[in-house]
């Protein structure tokens, strides 16, 4: 049996269940949309142009990357949440290497990221936020990218997560970090010499600007430069997550916990 | 490892397991034929849990080595997988999908193609009874119909073993029963081995082969029926508020008693002729009195007979 077919059906089976949960999938519109309509209103009142396009404009890829962010690492987290333990006994037992359960969660996670982000998308495109010059093949290339560092980066924090038990402190510790220190919300080369140095070790904000590059809102990055700190940085974090997940100890707690 | 070999679906030696100082499981030797129906009986902590994790590949022993459907249990632990179903104390199932869409993402996971997902699912849903619920959410269904459709996750793909881990602990009476007939529904259907843990004793009357765990060990094994019989024809149980005195008083004509808080318990090897004369003997130290055949409890107490009167003492 092929890990990829494992793979595909825990992707196919959480991008279901997205559909399934219609509320929680519109929801997680209105997180990009605030951002975008009320305060990138209000910040462009106060800073009329970054670079010439409206606030509002810059912040477009930086909502479509929260938007991906939010939903893969949130959707990678839930492997250590009580509601996925049947799934996840479903998966130990299978015949796959266990570290193939964390690039099979990683998928699930990147898929329902994308088409979450898909859906802002839609949403956004009729009131004129994507002009002419938006390349949309490389946004698309974009996104898949920004979901793959979303997603491991997610896996790579569950791996040393059992339980889901603190949200607020993953949302404070992990998400919100990542999301600040990025080029999301403003320029990467504006900020102060340490907050850039971080900025530019963080894979998110290397996705942000494969979409800024798409979008043509000022990247700080060259393409390559992004695509490459991406794919090491996916490689390395599910190579590292599938290790720590397998390894005897933590995979056996992990048995323990969720035979009960 | 030279010894393990052969024909036999379950094979252990001296299977360990420890976590820091203590031990779970401490050097158990298991033969299991193939298609035989195998109960490891034992109170709770005993170590059933931990034997059952190790036995299906998800924990790693300490010592001792094992083969399972022919494989070794440290070295080739997805062909083991492959052949093997596991049903754990909870369930296995992603609730928010019906059953047909659960029955179709573990038929997946073990490989297996939607033609061939499409008419296992059937027949099995069809063994189990819940071929009207084949589009019903997990989460719609009664706790007895989740455990029957975990049972026929834990089979899509034929294992050759079915581990089943407590499968009906928190199942009231009727869905019990509705369990254990789909267990030997599968059973005749299949011929695969079972590897059943359980803490309901009489659940076990229809294994082939028990053996029950106490503290990590295998303190008794066999078929059993020759368990039961060896305890003798009859039980004799008192009940009393002194069972120490009512020991001491028949211990002499019935030999050692099973002493516990409330009652005191005799096994005999003729149907007792006169209970009321005992009755009698006992001056009122008895509240009732009563014989019966002995069951697997009984021998479950027996075996745990010092323990039993350490309480009464």
């Amino acid at each position: 049996m092929s890990a990829a077919q494992a793979v595909g059906a825990v992707a196919m089976r959480d991008v279901r269940k997205l559909f399934r949960q219609r509320g929680r999938l519109l929801a997680s519109m209105i997180r990009p949309l605030l951002w975008l309509v009320v305060i990138g209103g209000g910040f462009a009142a106060t800073e009329p142009a970054v670079r010439g396009a409206g606030y509002q404009s810059f912040l477009v890829p930086g909502v479509l990357g929260m938007t991906v962010l939010f939903g893969a690492a949130l959707a990678a987290l839930a492997t250590g949440y009580d509601k996925e333990s049947g799934v996840m006994r479903m998966l130990i037992i299978a015949p796959l290497e266990h570290a193939w359960i964390v690039a099979a969660k990683a998928a699930g996670a990147a898929a329902v990221a994308l088409i979450q982000a898909v859906l802002l998308l839609i949403i956004l495109a009729p009131f004129g936020y994507f002009g002419a010059e938006v390349s949309w093949p490389w946004l698309a290339v974009g996104l898949a990218a920004t979901a793959l560092a979303c997603a491991c980066l997610g896996m790579l924090v569950a791996a040393w997560t059992q339980s889901l038990d603190n949200y607020a402190g993953m949302m404070n510790f992990f998400i919100f970090p990542v999301f600040f220190l990025s080029g999301s919300l403003y320029p990467v080369e504006r900020l102060p010499g340490a907050l850039r140095l971080a900025a530019a070790a963080n894979p998110y904000t290397h996705g942000v600007d494969l979409l800024r590059h798409a979008t043509h809102t000022g990247p700080a990055f060259n393409r390559s430069t992004d695509l490459a700190v991406i794919i090491v940085f996916s490689v390395a974090a599910i190579a590292v997550a599938g290790a720590r997940f397998s390894a005897d100890g933590v995979f056996e707690s992990r048995v323990r916990r969720l035979a009960q | 490892m030279t010894n393990l070999g052969g024909g036999l679906a379950v094979e252990a030696i001296g299977l360990s397991k420890h976590y820091g100082a203590a031990a779970a499981v401490q050097a158990i030797d298991l033969a299991i034929p193939q298609g035989e129906f195998f109960g490891l009986l034992g109170p709770n902590g005993a170590g059933k849990t931990s034997t059952i994790h190790m036995l299906s590949s998800l924990i790693a022993p300490s010592s001792g080595a094992a083969r399972v459907a022919g494989f070794d249990l440290r070295s080739q632990r997805l062909e083991i997988r492959r052949r093997i179903g596991v049903v754990f104390q909870g369930l296995a199932l992603d609730l928010s999908l019906s059953a047909a869409e659960n029955l179709r993402f573990a038929g997946r996971l073990n490989g297996l193609h939607g033609t061939e997902i499409e008419r296992r699912s059937g027949e099995l849903l069809a063994l189990f009874g819940l071929e009207k619920h084949r589009h019903a959410p997990a989460a719609a269904l009664s706790g007895g119909m989740r455990r029957a459709l975990d049972i026929a996750r834990g089979v899509i793909h034929r294992p050759r073993i079915l581990f089943l881990d407590e499968p009906t602990s928190g199942l009231d009476l009727l869905n019990r029963r509705a369990i254990w007939r789909h267990v030997a529904d599968l059973r005749s259907a299949t011929g695969m081995t079972v590897f059943l843990t359980t803490h309901y004793l009489e659940e076990a009357a229809d294994c082939d082969a028990v053996a029950f765990l106490n503290a990590g060990r295998i303190v008794r094994r066999g078929k059993p029926g020759e368990l039961v019989d060896a305890l003798g024809c009859c039980l004799i149980e008192v009940e009393t508020d002194q069972p120490a005195e009512v020991a001491r008083r028949l211990e002499p004509r019935f030999g050692a008693a099973l002493i516990e808080p409330d009652r005191v318990s005799f096994t005999c090897e003729r149907e007792p002729a006169d209970l009321a004369l005992l009755g009698g003997e006992l001056e009122g130290a008895a509240r009732a009195l009563r014989w019966r055949r002995p069951n697997l409890n009984d021998v479950f107490l027996r075996i745990n007979q010092p323990d039993a009167r350490r309480r009464a003492a």
